[in-house]
């Protein structure tokens, strides 16, 4: 039985990892999956608590979270070592890539083990103070914006190249598949890198990441003090330290096998494969002592939580978080989202929207809206557009950063307003007559003048970009949305009466 | 006689698939190839106009006179429609072709023996959007057809446009070169751009970079394209056209209720225009004042003056 345990944890790695990884997919038209495609997202408490703090209202997708956590009473870290589909990828490369022998041998990690309580604090600290870094550490929001941002492009690439491949080895065959658009993403190479480092920090240790960095970890050892699941040792004991080298976490202290951290234990039952049989896990009474903690002194909190408010503040008097006009103007947010500070500061980037909308329109940001806003989502109107009957983005978000508005009202949403560079537009420059962007129009915002060039209805424009998509001037379009600063709702067109009727044909 | 690089490449597939054909060799005597004047012949008028009845009535009481679709449409051959599936909108908005109209055209040519039935588009709006919102993928798919979008561009191949006066090269859908029929299915609507959008101006729809033709001359290049296969057959969906605010919509609609049948594409474009009301005159449109329509007859691709070829109107019920 017990050695069947590890087995059974990694096949139960492998299959929450699938299991995201088919939710990613599924993240997409016409999204009718039963199960919430962002589950793992509401899964996460750590999410939960900051979002809900920093909305400072309760969000019902969220609460799931909760659940988790009240779990982690009973036994402990098992979402790490079980389920967590970053812990799962970890462990999978510690596996392949990192033998025992290269790492080094033993060291005092007394002040490592401290860092996740540094960092969790001063992400908590920035978090409030609206700068999410610890958005950018929460290993569910980490894995699945990897996965969108940085290896589904990727697949898709590899799909279109081996298409006509196969359909040359299939001569005569009338078997015809489009190839997929192909999903771009401009920060895909950054997140990659960053996904790198987490991997190969498993050179240092096993689970590096887990133990000294995951502010979600953190936040279950915070409870998992209480846990009742229990390990315990008899007398049987030969300090072989089997089960020390063998831990994932570090848990097992060297000098005292007989004990271990509770806190820091994932409840993988890797120890359970002790020689002399001598462990055995069963509830006992939650106790808050430790064995070997850390060192959390006053001065560290006080340092972390200051360093945390210091470098929110820092961040946040940037001309492009401040009110004044500075704002980057082609910043264009996804329609229903949240006010700007607050939408910063409620959506994790866990790329879940950019996966979904069907155009590509959506990209994570660099910098365009300050280091508070990185890898949140913006439109970006020349490489795809909002299209009008979906409100895919708002659906899947699972902090509710961009609201779930119904279609009819997302519709009317004003996003942005576009605006034509006459000197460029082919109507406006040459006698050609062009007009892509009043025939593409879903709003009726750009009607043509007597000579057809284009003109602007501001106040039917919802800047959805699909003129700025589809100018066909090289480069930058000629007509370009610039995001109207406070998301709006226009009035709804007078209903045509005659698209009601049915057609009167079938008699 | 067409000697155009892409003409031979269909006859070329046609010959390799011979073997399915050959259970009727009378056909390879030429007349499939030459749809044009040689064709001609085989119906008693050449533009048929079906008014009164349902979709599926029309259609057929159209395609009678024709010669029926036994006459386009041979056993084993692959068809390719050309729908107009361009906008998220729902079939009563008119801005896409009427569903009921497109599953008995699909259902007619299998009845005539097509082996496969493929409706396409390059749609403006995301496929998957006025695929499901204009009940065209639906329809199709009931009727046994398959519905493609030529969102991929490894759909498309780069021709040369020999009869072309302005575009000389094009990425057109591969599937609309090669099938052995090709029927175009267009619907009359309102375009700001081109004043109509007619049976000529659906072809724009089988071009990769459709936004690109607007750079050159788009009302030449309109003709243009449509020099490099000419339908076998139009159908032409005046069930319900859309007046105002085209192409997109939604705007004002008006039920004709006809259903135009032809073998020549400039005719039925010629006939369709006059259902609308020129802006500025507010008469009709003269089929000559939509200037792509001018272009094509220009080209020799059909006939413009209704009265030089034969017209029939038929009652469906």
């Amino acid at each position: 039985m017990t050695r069947t345990i590890p087995y059974l944890r990694r096949t139960i790695q492998a299959f929450s990892f699938c299991f995201l990884l088919y939710l990613i997919l599924r993240t997409a038209f016409p999204l009718e999956l039963k199960i919430p495609v962002d589950l793992y997202l509401r899964l996460d408490p750590f999410i939960g608590i900051i979002t809900i703090l920093t909305k400072k209202d309760v969000i019902l997708r969220m609460l799931p979270g909760f659940g988790v956590l009240l779990l982690v009473f009973v036994f402990g870290n098992f979402f790490c070592g079980w389920f967590c589909p970053m812990g799962g990828t970890i462990d999978f490369f510690d596996r392949i890539l990192f033998r025992e022998k290269k790492r080094a041998k033993s060291f005092n990690d007394q002040s490592l083990r401290r860092l996740r309580y540094g960092v969790f604090i001063f992400s908590l600290a920035a978090g409030l103070m609206a700068f999410q870094v610890m958005y950018l550490l929460d290993p569910i929001s980490l894995i699945t914006r990897t996965l969108v941002i940085s290896f589904y492009p990727p697949v898709i690439y590899t799909f279109n190249n081996l298409l006509p491949q196969v359909q040359n080895f299939l001569p005569k065959n009338p078997f015809i598949m489009s190839a997929i658009p192909m999903p771009l993403f401009k920060v895909n190479l950054l997140i990659f890198l960053f996904f790198i480092i987490i991997l190969a920090l498993g050179v240092v240790r096993k689970r590096f990441w887990c133990r000294y960095l995951c502010p979600l970890g953190t936040l279950f050892s915070i409870f998992s003090r209480f846990r009742i699941l229990k390990r315990f040792v008899t007398e049987d004991c030969t300090h072989c330290q089997d089960c020390v080298k063998g831990c994932p976490v570090g848990a097992i202290p060297e000098e005292a096998p007989e004990s271990y951290r509770q806190q820091d234990c994932i409840a993988c039952f890797k120890c359970l494969e002790c020689p002399p049989e001598a462990v055995s896990f069963h509830l006992g009474p939650p106790e808050w002592k430790t064995v070997n903690g850390v060192d959390l002194s006053r001065r560290y909190v006080l340092g972390s939580l200051s360093f945390g408010i210091v470098s929110a503040l820092v961040i946040k008097a940037n001309p492009l978080q401040s009110e004044s006009g500075l704002r980057n103007n082609r910043l264009i947010r996804p329609p229903g989202s949240l006010p700007e500070e607050k939408f910063v500061s409620v959506c994790t980037g866990c790329g879940e929207c950019l996966k979904v909308c069907p155009n590509n329109a959506l990209q994570s940001t660099l910098l365009e809206a300050g280091l508070a806003g990185l890898y949140t989502p913006r439109l970006v109107a020349r490489i795809g557009y909002c299209e009008e009957f979906c409100n895919f983005c708002g659906t899947v978000c699972p902090t509710e950063a961009i609201r779930p508005l119904p279609i009819e009202e997302k519709r009317l949403v004003q996003i942005g307003v576009a605006h034509i560079d006459k000197t460029r537009c082919i109507a406006w420059d040459t006698d050609k007559i062009c007009l892509v962007c009043n025939e593409q129009c879903s709003y009726q915002a750009i009607v043509g003048d007597e000579k057809k060039r284009p003109i602007i209805k501001e106040e039917k424009c919802t800047g959805c970009g699909i003129c700025e998509n589809k100018c066909p001037v090289d480069g930058e379009a000629a007509i370009i949305v610039y995001s109207s600063g406070v998301q709006k709702k226009l009035k709804p067109e007078p209903n045509n009466s005659q698209d009601k009727q049915q057609i009167p044909t079938t008699k | 006689m067409d000697h155009s690089p892409n003409k031979k490449i269909t006859r070329r597939q046609f010959i390799r698939g011979a073997a399915t054909v050959i259970a009727v060799p009378h056909l390879l005597s030429g007349e499939t190839f030459f749809y044009g004047s040689l064709a001609h012949a085989a119906g008693e008028a050449d533009l048929i106009i079906a008014k009164n009845g349902s979709p599926s009535q029309l259609l057929e009481a159209a395609m009678v006179p024709l010669g029926g679709m036994g006459r386009f449409v041979k056993k084993g051959q692959r068809v390719v429609i050309k729908a107009n599936i361009a906008w998220a909108r729902t079939p009563e908005q008119a801005c896409t072709n009427n569903p009921e109209l497109l599953s008995a055209l699909i259902k007619m040519c299998y009845e005539a023996g097509a082996k496969r039935v493929a409706v396409w588009d390059h749609t403006c709006d995301n496929y998957q959007f006025t695929f499901s919102r204009s009940g065209l993928k639906e329809a199709a798919q009931k009727a046994g057809a398959d519905i493609f979008s030529g969102h991929g561009r490894n759909v498309y191949k780069q021709v040369e446009v020999p009869k072309g006066k302005k575009l000389k090269t094009a990425e057109v859908l591969k599937d609309v070169l090669e099938s052995d029929v090709f029927i175009n299915f267009p619907l009359p609507k309102h375009h700001f751009a081109t004043e109509l959008t007619l049976g000529l101006k659906n072809l724009i729809g089988i071009v990769w970079d459709m936004e690109q033709l607007h750079k050159i001359d788009l009302h030449q290049c309109i003709a243009d394209i449509n020099t490099l296969r000419r339908p076998d057959l139009v159908v032409m969906d005046a069930i319900r056209i859309l007046t105002t605010n085209g192409p997109k919509g939604p705007g004002k609609t008006e039920d004709i209720g006809e259903v135009i049948a032809s073998t020549d594409i400039v005719a039925a474009d010629a006939y369709a225009a006059t259902f609308f009301k020129h802006p500025k005159t507010g008469k009709p449109f003269k089929p000559a004042e939509i200037k792509f329509v001018k272009n094509a007859y220009e080209l020799g691709l059909g006939e413009i003056d209704l009265s030089r070829i034969r017209v029939k109107k038929v009652n469906a019920t």
